[in-house]
């Protein structure tokens, strides 16, 4: 379970300080897909990053299964699966050598980080590119070895920014597959992303996040309710007063 | 979670990405060692053909007004210095480097002479250029000993023993010894090569797994893991090391075998295996320090080719100490050992010239290199630490 809770952050940039999350709460329960949903530059990536200890919240806490985020970091960072924004794989490795350096940065044995390949490979269908170098790899591939590589020591918790990001429709379904199997098995999974159709085919809980802060929280059909609307995108629209950002 | 076993899986890592890089991985190691040699031997080859040549070569010396002194014409071509004609613009020949040097005879030099007066012949030369040394040289000592000669006939002709007109015999005893004498050439360039080489041994691999890594946004996947990040930088800067080490051990090698091979002062290197051991004391702790420094810089740097603009005045710095030795050349002093680069180049000459360097010495150097490079190395450490290094773009 995560508990983000009022989470502030603020940059220094050559033009003045930029609030970057300004007040962001919610909850992630076990057993649930929560997705932030919001438009580009809403604070998704800055408050995921907050999430998993990257960054220090100006104000607000992080608790990751209990444990705060500020007084351990090490204990949260291994309660947690990361696929980042930024999610570069080693180009001279083959898939198998990036997850498996990975687990044994996660201080894995040789036999359990064969054993968590072997279930991932199955899991997310790399069997055919596992033992190649990923130079060369389709995004879709790259991404899949990036999502192995974060669950290679097997967390209760999964943050996942923008996953099916430039993937195509047939891997962003097999995408779709493998998240509500990492929810069935209990885990507690938190994605981003700024396309609706997603978030709605997906999610049990919804957090909208719009210029720093939450502007609407709880089911499709909460979220429809609130803002009197029968079509989520009209609601997701009217619940963050804009379309900016929208048409990614 | 094992901090040493994250260090080891870090740098085994770095090391299994560069070895698949072949391309990199062989330039880091083998151009120095190949190159080096090259240059040092080819250098020394040049320096010594030259001074051959100029040395027993008759040297051809446009003389001005030769016929005002036949005699001394005649003593000099006894010398191996023979007349030639002289251009129609001397001085002009002389800064177009057609001519090394020149001599001219004053017209008044045939009646000073036979009236007793010192007769005057200037030597004509452009002092700035080295290659008229050794003609110069060869030109005035002839000149001297032909001065000398007749100055003594002319007082045994007047009864009078040469000698009293010397009353300082000066003599010069150089108390180099040959050892030293031969490595001059290489004391200066040897040094500079070595310290460079293992102060930016490590440079390909470090650059790319700090600057590189974030470049290519797999930097925070790898932050956002348990693995202590002063381990993870650590893992590194160990590789890095391990490379450099490796370039630096190679180079060695190499010097060794060429000077074996080699004919001219190359040859009187001292490369002992005790003194291969001793240079490697020397350089081991500046492979370290490089590697530190170039962590630090390039873990803030915005990208690749930021980091690799702080190259040009890295390579510059080990020269500073080359350059202030050899416009103020300095005794040796305790303090000297304890300063980077000065310190590797005092006691690189020391070891190539078979010196004898005191225990106390080697434990400055060794207490102050090390120092500095744990400096340099919890400094870099520190930068992994600030948030800002972990987001990349």
């Amino acid at each position: 379970m995560i508990i983000a809770n009022d989470l502030h952050k603020s940059f220094k940039t050559k033009t003045g300080t930029v609030t970057a999350v300004g007040g962001v709460s919610f909850t992630a329960q076990d057993g649930q897909i929560t997705g932030l949903l919001g438009p580009n530059g809403a604070g998704k990536t800055t408050t995921m990053r907050m999430l998993y200890t990257l960054m220090t919240p100006d104000r607000g806490q992080v608790a990751v299964d209990g444990m705060d985020a500020a007084r351990d970091p090490i204990a949260v960072r291994r309660a947690l699966g990361v696929l980042p924004d930024a999610r570069g794989v080693y180009k001279r490795l083959t898939a198998r050598e990036n997850i498996a350096y990975f687990g044994e940065l996660h201080g894995l044995s040789r036999a359990r980080i064969a054993e968590r390949t072997k279930t991932l490979s199955d899991a997310l269908d790399m069997g055919d590119i596992l033992d190649r170098q990923t130079e060369g790899f389709s995004q879709g591939q790259r991404t899949k070895t990036a999502i192995a590589r974060a669950l290679v020591h097997d967390p209760r918790n999964v943050i996942l920014d923008e996953p099916t990001n430039g993937l195509d429709v047939m891997t962003t379904r097999a995408m779709r597959g493998f998240l509500r199997q990492l929810r069935d098995e209990g885990r507690c999974v938190i994605f981003s992303s700024h396309i609706m159709q997603e978030v709605a085919a997906l999610c049990d809980r919804i957090v909208v996040i719009a210029k720093g802060t939450v502007v609407a929280a709880g089911t499709a059909d909460e979220l429809r309710a609130q803002a009197g609307e029968d079509n989520l995108e009209d609601a997701f629209v009217k619940v963050i007063g804009s379309e900016e950002g929208l048409l990614a | 979670m094992n901090v040493f076993r994250t260090v080891f899986t870090v740098m085994r890592k770095e090391l299994r990405e560069l070895a698949r890089d072949r391309r990199t991985l062989a330039l880091s190691l083998l151009l120095t060692p190949l190159l080096y040699p090259a240059l040092i031997l080819g250098m020394g080859y040049l320096t010594e053909n030259r001074v051959r040549t100029q040395v027993d070569k008759t040297l051809e010396v446009p003389m001005l007004g030769a016929e005002h002194a036949p005699n001394l014409v005649k003593f000099l071509a006894s010398n191996g210095i023979r007349q030639a004609a002289p251009p129609a613009d001397l001085d002009a020949a002389i800064r177009a480097q057609d001519v090394d040097v020149a001599l001219r005879i004053a017209p008044s030099f045939g009646e000073d002479w036979r009236n007793g007066r010192p007769a005057l012949v200037e030597i004509i030369r452009d002092s700035t250029r080295r290659d008229a040394e050794i003609p110069t040289g060869r030109l005035q000592a002839a000149l001297s000993a032909y001065s000398q000669q007749v100055a003594a006939l002319r007082m045994y002709a007047r009864g009078i023993d040469a000698s009293v007109a010397r009353p300082v015999n000066i003599g010069l005893q150089d108390l180099a010894t040959p050892e030293a004498k031969q490595g001059m050439l290489l004391s200066v360039m040897l040094p500079y090569l070595l310290i460079l080489t293992s102060f930016i041994g490590g440079v390909y691999l470090i650059l790319d797994a700090t600057a590189g890594e974030r470049e290519r946004q797999s930097l925070e996947p790898l932050l956002a893991t348990p693995a202590p990040r002063g381990a993870v930088v650590s893992g590194k800067i160990a590789a890095a090391c391990v490379i450099g080490l490796g370039t630096v051990l190679l180079t060695l090698l190499s010097l060794k075998v060429s000077s074996q091979f080699s004919t001219g002062v190359a040859r009187q290197l001292d490369v002992s295996f005790l003194a291969m051991a001793k240079m490697l004391v020397v350089l081991l702790p500046m492979l370290f320090i490089g590697t530190s420094l170039l962590t630090y810089l390039a873990a803030a740097a915005k990208s690749m080719k930021e980091a690799q603009s702080h190259m040009t005045w890295l390579m510059l710095l080990p020269m500073i100490p080359t350059f202030a030795l050899m416009a103020n050349p300095l005794k040796s002093q305790p303090w000297q050992f304890a300063v980077p680069f000065l310190a590797q180049n005092q006691l690189l000459l020391k070891v190539i010239r078979n010196e004898y360097v005191s225990a106390q010495t080697w434990a400055i150097y060794v207490a102050a290199a090390f120092g500095v490079a744990a400096l340099l190395w919890f400094a870099a450490v520190r930068r992994y630490q600030q948030e800002k290094l972990a987001v990349s773009g």
